[in-house]
């Protein structure tokens, strides 16, 4: 069995105004609060073209690989719906602004590029809340707030074989989008939509009924759905039923697909070019500037970390998640060049603190120059690495120098051989039994007496140096 | 004769627009419409094959920055139906578009 | 006030500015004449006297319009006042801001008595498919004013105001101008901020101004003119004087008329008048010749493929949904189509059909993207026609105002749009002043077209043959 699928992604992108229009895009408030005469599609009222839609578009495109295009052109899509009030969307259909493009995705099979169609730009409709959701009796209420935010909308190439291919699609997607800072892609607030189109297919020659499924609220209901219904075409085609061209709709909670009511046999959208709005042409330098100041891509970044630095896929993917702790290990690197020790203790003690508070690094004042001065420290035995632990807490809420840090807590590792000494004996007194088993020849004691020297040493010993110590007193 | 308009179209057409036709103005319409199409039509005999379709370019985008727009009551204030500041209609879903 | 009563905007502000009576006074007689004469005429479809009376009372003579009685045509938005583009879909919607032409006007003074009667959705040639009530001629009552900004000319003709500003995406300042003997001037697409006017053709409609004589013209498109940043389709040109561009005569210009126009059917006193204005031309300096636009005869049924296009697309968002008529039906689909059936008049559903027709699956190639190649052809040849006159010269329609109720097959009255429609489809200034009456006593127009953005120049060349013909209406 053959599955292709191919996803129709809509991106919404961070600006501060509407595409058409400068009404805010701020996300949450009180429902028809953010409106004006062109996104109510009053009478009389025309669209204006947001210049940062355009430049985060591209910016994006250019990321993807896309052709970007000097010279493109809007249209209208007509069709009837409450939550679109001219009943047409401005879109872009004939020539959209960017063509062609990939995407790299990892999965268990490995490193794929899934290819792109196009990217275009458009509005977004308002937002429709149905009787479902809310006990309404027949009714649906709608809220324009949304309707003319801008969105652009990535349709890729039936490239992806698999739920799971797809769900790491989304989420490169997503890092990408957020690295550029061209959109949250936040789906929970629905910054990030996605449909899907697959088709099963017994025979490799020939590609399937094509089914689309709509109403995927997470990248997780992308993949069960995708799941779903591949299993259900492929049964289909096993037992010779066939497959209707048509929409699904997912159902969370059953995890299963089913066909959505249509309202009309075709949708013809009648599209024509948008005579309100001018050509589209991005001025050829400005977007070779853009190009040039592109930043490293996160799946750049992730390679090269693996490559060049010897970091871990786990860890190297960790650190390029998000623009951020990407930066603060590229800094802080920059002042104690050691790639795997900065990468292991942001992965583990670092992001053990944030998700504690549920903040993100730059809500915290830890700064690059506090961590790398924090596993200097540690590296030439100043604290113990048990110590640092205690130490990272301060630094994340005051941004004090590590030195300070340290001495404000008083956790000066001992080093001084003398004073070890003196606690080793007091060890070897206080635990005569373990001592026995180490002269004995139990090698893995001394791991316990170090332990109770750290104790008393209240975790400031130099534990390597503690073991030194305690096997020299006790040869 | 061949029509260019028949009634099957015309009531796909009319489902399209959301007009519906009513019987009894359905042979009249189809009358007007087959004349007007049928005179319209005669644009393909011109020769527009060396014509190339030129349209302005936009001179200036709009800078991203909020401007003053319409309160709810201003924006919505003529509306048929609200309630608790959203537009009330009947249940689509399952409707055309996302 | 005196016998002497000012006629046209010029006049009356000279008068107010040398205090030889108010604005006040000027409204109130202005009033009076509305409310004695509109009952037979209906120019205006709801007026606001009292406020105008109030804003009259204060007005500024140091401005450009120094508180002139302006009318604006019922599609165009006026904030506070109903706008019902003469339709019921629309029949109680008030206007919750003013389109910039609107917002120009009253910044330079105007005061408006009313909202003017159109053809509903500014679609048809007569006013007659207004919704509410046809307006009628002054001239003679019987007959139509011609449309679709019918209210607009009569109340212009018959001095309900001193200008107004209507909507021409076929001729619907034009038109009418001629029919009612007044002036109609289509400005160069673009000229004129199109914001605030609901739209029927987006890529046709101009707002253009009605007046009695060619200076007027010239002194309200000083105010209407200007790049908007609102109208991503408004055009962005240094600003131009239009009364200073006035020229005394027409030495050394060249007047075209159109070859292919020739053989057109048109009523022979209108052909007598072309002839007298082609005289007067000669006598005043020009050198008339012939021009050829090759395809100008494929105007119309290119016109009458993209303007429902777009109309059909422009007044979806007749819904019922946000604001205008909704009439409720078992679900959502039979809402719209109750709700755009009972508010939508014949006319205007037809051409809708039309519209969608043109544009849907498999007829979108034949019709829409075949008229489009076709208005750029005729859009080109134009151009290249204005490359070597300074103006054309054409009959403004090729009769003069018919009875009402005379025109009731739809193409009929679609081809009487023959003359003025090459304009609005290449996007040129076009003006219709008046040349006389016919032997029945009804008004003649002549157009002349210019090339685009030569709206000056071509003002210059109409004042002169607007005076020589006769001079204010």
């Amino acid at each position: 069995m053959t599955t292709t699928i191919g996803l129709e992604i809509h991106v919404q992108l961070a600006t501060q105004t509407k595409m058409f229009c400068g009404c805010s895009t701020a996300f949450g408030d009180e429902p028809n609060t953010h409106v004006c005469p062109v996104c109510l599609g009053l009478p009389g009222a025309l669209p204006t073209l947001n210049a940062q839609a355009v430049v985060l578009a591209t910016r994006l495109a250019l990321a993807l690989g896309c052709t970007v295009h000097e010279i493109s052109e809007f249209s209208r899509k007509n069709y009837f719906y409450p939550d679109l009030p001219k009943s047409y969307q401005i879109t872009q259909f004939d020539r959209p602004i960017a063509t062609g493009g990939s995407l790299p995705v990892v999965t268990s099979a490995g490193r794929r590029d899934i290819r792109l169609t196009r990217a275009h730009i458009e509005e977004d409709a308002g937002k429709s809340m149905h009787a479902a959701d809310i006990t309404l009796g027949g009714e649906t209420l709608v809220d324009f707030n949304r309707c003319g935010m801008p969105l652009i909308e990535i349709v890729t190439e039936p490239d992806m074989s698999s739920g799971d291919e797809a769900y790491e699609f989304l989420r490169g997607l997503r890092r990408l989008v957020r690295w550029l800072g061209v959109s949250s892609g936040d789906m929970e607030k629905g910054a990030l939509r996605c449909d899907v189109n697959i088709s099963v297919s017994d025979d490799p020659a020939r590609r399937g009924t094509k089914v689309e499924i709509k109403n995927l609220n997470s990248f997780r209901s992308v993949k069960r759905a995708i799941d779903y219904e591949a299993q259900r075409q492929a049964d289909c085609c096993a037992r010779g039923i066939a497959i209707d061209t048509e929409t699904r709709h997912f159902d969370e909670v059953q995890g299963t697909t089913s066909p959505m009511r249509s309202k009309e046999a075709s949708n013809d959208y009648r599209y024509f070019p948008e005579p309100d709005l001018p050509l589209l042409r991005l001025d050829p330098e400005a977007v070779e500037s853009q190009r040039r100041e592109m930043p490293e891509l996160p799946w750049q970044m992730q390679e090269r970390l693996e490559r060049d630095l010897g970091l871990s896929s786990y860890d190297a993917a960790l650190l390029t998640e998000e623009r951020e702790p990407a930066a603060f290990f590229e800094a802080t690197l920059a002042l104690y060049d050691n790639p795997k020790k900065v990468a292991s203790y942001m992965g583990t003690e670092v992001a053990r603190l944030l998700n504690e508070r549920g903040a993100s690094l730059g809500e915290t004042r830890l700064t690059p120059a506090g961590l790398a001065g924090l596993l200097a420290m540690v590296e030439n035995n100043t604290i113990s690495n048990t110590a640092s632990k205690e130490v990272l807490p301060l630094l994340l809420e005051t941004g004090k120098a590590p030195e300070e840090a340290v001495r404000s807590l008083g956790l000066e590792q001992v080093s001084d051989t003398s004073a070890l000494e003196a606690l080793a004996r007091e060890v070897i007194i206080e635990n005569p039994a373990q001592v026995g088993q180490f002269k004995a020849g139990k090698e893995a004691v001394l791991g316990f007496l170090v332990g109770q020297l750290m104790k008393k040493s209240k975790g400031k010993a130099n534990p390597q140096l503690a073991g030194e110590v305690l096997r020299k007193l006790l040869a | 004769m061949a029509t260019i308009i028949d009634r099957q179209t015309l009531e796909h057409v009319a489902s399209l627009a959301r007009l519906e036709i009513r019987p009894d103005q359905e042979a009249g319409l189809l009358t007007d419409l087959e004349h007007i199409l049928t005179y319209v039509a005669q644009l393909g005999s011109v020769d527009t094959g060396m014509v190339v379709s030129r349209r302005p370019v936009m001179t200036a985008l709009r800078e991203d920055g909020p401007t003053p727009g319409l309160t709810r009551e201003e924006g919505l204030g003529g509306a048929p139906a609200v309630r608790d500041g959203f537009v009330v209609v009947h249940n689509v879903m399952g409707g055309d578009d996302e | 006030m005196s016998s002497a009563a000012p006629r046209t905007v010029d006049e009356y502000r000279q008068g107010v500015r040398s205090r030889t009576f108010s604005s006040g006074e000027f409204l109130e007689e202005t009033a009076g004449r509305i409310q004695q004469g509109d009952e037979s005429i209906h120019a205006y479809l709801h007026l606001r006297l009292d406020a105008a009376r109030a804003e009259a009372a204060h007005a500024e003579p140091a401005l450009a319009l120094a508180g002139a009685p302006v009318a604006v045509k019922d599609n165009i938005m006026m904030a506070g006042e109903r706008c019902t583009c003469a339709s019921r879909i629309l029949a109680d919607y008030v206007a919750p801001y003013s389109a910039t032409a609107v917002e120009k006007l009253l910044s330079a003074g105007a005061i408006v008595p009313g909202k003017t009667n159109l053809d509903e959705f500014a679609m048809g040639s007569s006013t007659e498919n207004s919704a509410f009530f046809p307006t009628r001629n002054p001239r003679d009552p019987s007959r139509v004013p011609g449309g679709s900004s019918g209210g607009s000319t009569a109340a212009v003709a018959a001095g309900f105001a001193l200008a107004a500003i209507g909507s021409d995406t076929g001729g619907s300042v034009r038109q009418p101008a001629a029919f009612c003997g007044v002036v109609g001037f289509k400005p160069t697409y673009g000229l004129v901020s199109r914001y605030g006017l609901v739209a029927f053709a987006s890529s046709l409609d101009c707002i253009g101004p009605v007046t009695r004589s060619v200076k007027d013209t010239a002194i309200m498109m000083n105010i209407l003119a200007g790049h908007d940043a609102r109208d991503a389709t408004s055009i962005d040109r240094p600003p131009l004087d239009f009364e200073a561009a006035l020229e005394p005569d027409l030495a050394g210009k060249r007047i075209g008329l159109i070859r292919e126009l020739g053989g057109l059917s048109v009523q022979p006193d209108i052909e007598a008048a072309l002839e007298d204005a082609r005289r007067l031309a000669e006598q005043r300096g020009a050198t008339v010749v012939e021009v050829s636009v090759p395809h100008i005869l494929a105007a119309l049924p290119a016109y009458y493929i993209i303007a429902p296009a777009e109309c059909s697309a422009n007044l979806g968002r007749y819904d019922g949904v946000r604001y205008g008529l909704r009439v409720e039906g078992r679900d959502m689909t039979e809402t719209y189509s109750r709700t755009r059936n009972a508010g939508f008049g014949p006319e205007v559903k037809r051409r809708i059909l039309i519209g969608t027709f043109v544009l849907s699956a498999g007829y979108y190639d034949a019709y829409y993207r075949k008229a489009t190649e076709v208005r750029q052809l005729i859009s080109d040849e134009m151009d290249a026609a204005l490359a070597g006159v300074d103006a054309l010269l054409t009959p403004t329609t090729p009769t003069t105002a018919f009875k009402l109720g005379a025109v009731t097959d739809p193409l009929e009255m679609y081809k009487a749009d023959v003359f003025t429609i090459p304009a609005n489809l290449a996007g040129l200034p076009a003006i219709s002043i008046p040349a006389g009456t016919d032997s029945q006593g009804l008004p003649i127009g002549l157009q002349l077209m210019g090339a685009r953005f030569g709206d000056a120049g071509l003002l210059s060349v109409a004042n002169v043959l607007f005076e020589g013909l006769g001079g204010q209406a």
